[in-house]
């Protein structure tokens, strides 16, 4: 196949189009996969044996074509103290906030209690252990989704996987790039969850230019929803998109059904780059506890993991009993162009048209 | 309690997950960290900028290995960061006129 859809990135995947879905469902990631683009699996806080099988099932339905799996590995660790040690110390202050939220929204509390005694685990020794299934079941693609996977570059290649690192900034690109890394993801402020804070117009081509000569294809990440962000990413130098919060509200995503409908309502102005979830700045949508935390006289967010620990039993009661005005989910900038539930196969075909409606009109005029 | 009160030369490596050492070429280095990490309970990450300077501490895990340095003395952190120190992975790091 040619055509202005046809970069390099489809002949290193054997893809028809450069398009990436980021995603947590297996069902979202097997419907793109099975319609012509990739899929990658963010796997961050499944356990080894979880991965193991998600790999299987997703392998049992894409007849061969390629996939692969995100892990979060860390790139800056304090020490690790017990749960015990992080809950005593909260402050007084801060306890009596998250109550206030409780009652003046009533939030329920959640079915069962957050576990929280397996928090503290995404450490050097758990991501090893998480990497060594990837490569033990010989994934096509690992994306490091933080953390630069430098060190496992050699390894990697030895068993044919290829290694993707996504960057929030342009020294990033250069040192992964240098390093040997197979691809490149440039991620701008305007994605979910974690970003660093350059916009995709600018991090983009700086991240192009960085790579020039060294035949990395780059990946454009952040606010990419409609065919006309794959144009302009693709006229930036990318050779495709990264895709996240595009499938959200799919018919195969397994969100429960408040919390599509949330996202489908939700506007740009509705994420919000914040501390006040879990400590560390994230983009999600706007929900009440944002309202609280972000109102004049709240209390300053606690550092991570301690904010994490006090939202933990607000967030779990929203999803329990899906209550759609207390939902937050990570979103990007984008989110505005998911308007309704649609499944994966079609989203991508429109995604595809819409970037071929773009080079149509530049060609005729 | 800080991160530098962290390090426990007497584990061995099966125990703690890791070996430790000191790289005296690293020490004193001035350095910024692009970090962060999985944030606890959830599928998301955050990212945190830190900069300061290297002890020469260092730890690698597994068999790569995936080394780790010690920064201290930390010029910048996130808010609300209360350790004194952050332990860093090598290729996260960024050397004073590297850039």
């Amino acid at each position: 196949m040619s055509g202005p859809l046809h970069t390099p990135l489809c002949d290193k995947l054997g893809i028809e189009y450069p398009i990436v879905a980021f995603t947590h469902c297996k069902d979202v990631a097997v419907a793109v996969i099975n319609a012509g683009g990739f899929a990658v699996l963010g796997e961050a806080m499944h356990a080894p044996d979880h991965i193991a099988a998600d790999i299987k099932w997703i392998r049992d339905r894409v007849n061969g074509k390629p996939f692969g799996i995100d892990l979060v590995l860390p790139s800056s660790v304090p020490e690790e103290r017990t749960v015990e040690q992080l809950l005593a110390e909260i402050p007084q202050t801060h306890r009596d906030f998250e109550q206030m939220i409780k009652h003046k929204y009533n939030v329920p509390d959640p079915k069962e209690a957050p576990n929280l005694h397996i928090w503290g685990g995404l450490d050097q020794k758990r991501a090893l252990a998480q990497v060594e299934v990837v490569f033990d079941e010989r994934v096509p693609v690992f994306a490091s989704g933080l953390g630069s996977p430098a060190f496992l570059l050699k390894r990697a290649h030895q068993l044919g996987i290829q290694v993707w690192g996504l960057v929030g900034k342009p020294r990033q690109a250069k040192k992964q790039i240098a390093a040997g890394t197979d691809v490149i993801i440039a991620q701008g402020y305007d994605a979910a969850g974690h970003t660093g804070n350059i916009g995709t117009f600018s991090i983009v081509p700086q991240v192009v230019d960085a790579a020039r000569g060294s035949g990395v294809p780059v990946i454009a990440a952040g606010g990419v929803t409609t065919g006309r962000h794959l144009a302009a990413a693709l006229a930036l130098g990318a050779d495709g998109v990264w895709t996240g919060s595009l499938w959200l509200a799919s018919r195969e995503s397994d969100l429960n059904l408040p919390l599509k409908e949330r996202l489908i309502e939700a506007e740009t102005d509705d994420t919000v780059y914040s501390d006040c979830i879990s400590g560390y700045t994230m983009r999600t949508t706007r929900c009440p506890w944002h309202n609280e935390w972000l109102s004049p006289g709240a209390p300053e967010p606690l550092k991570p993991p301690l904010q994490m620990l006090l939202s933990a039993n607000y967030i779990q009661g929203s999803l329990d009993y899906q209550r759609k005005d207390l939902m937050t989910e990570a979103a990007g900038q984008g989110i505005h162009y998911v308007t309704e539930m649609k499944p994966a196969r079609q989203i991508l075909s429109d995604l595809v048209d819409g970037a071929l409606d773009v080079f149509d009109r530049f060609a005729s005029a | 309690m800080s991160s530098t009160d962290s390090h426990r030369p007497e584990e061995t490596a099966s125990e703690a997950g890791y070996r430790e050492g000191f790289d005296e070429a690293m020490r004193g280095r001035r350095a910024e960290c692009d970090g962060g990490k999985g944030i606890e309970g959830t599928h998301f990450a955050g990212r945190q900028e830190f900069a300061g300077v290297l002890t020469g501490h260092y730890r690698d895990f597994g068999d790569y290995p995936w080394r780790w340095y010690l920064m201290t003395d930390l010029t910048r952190k996130p808010s609300g960061y209360a350790h004194d120190g952050v332990w860093c992975a090598a290729e996260s790091l960024v050397f004073e006129g590297e850039e």
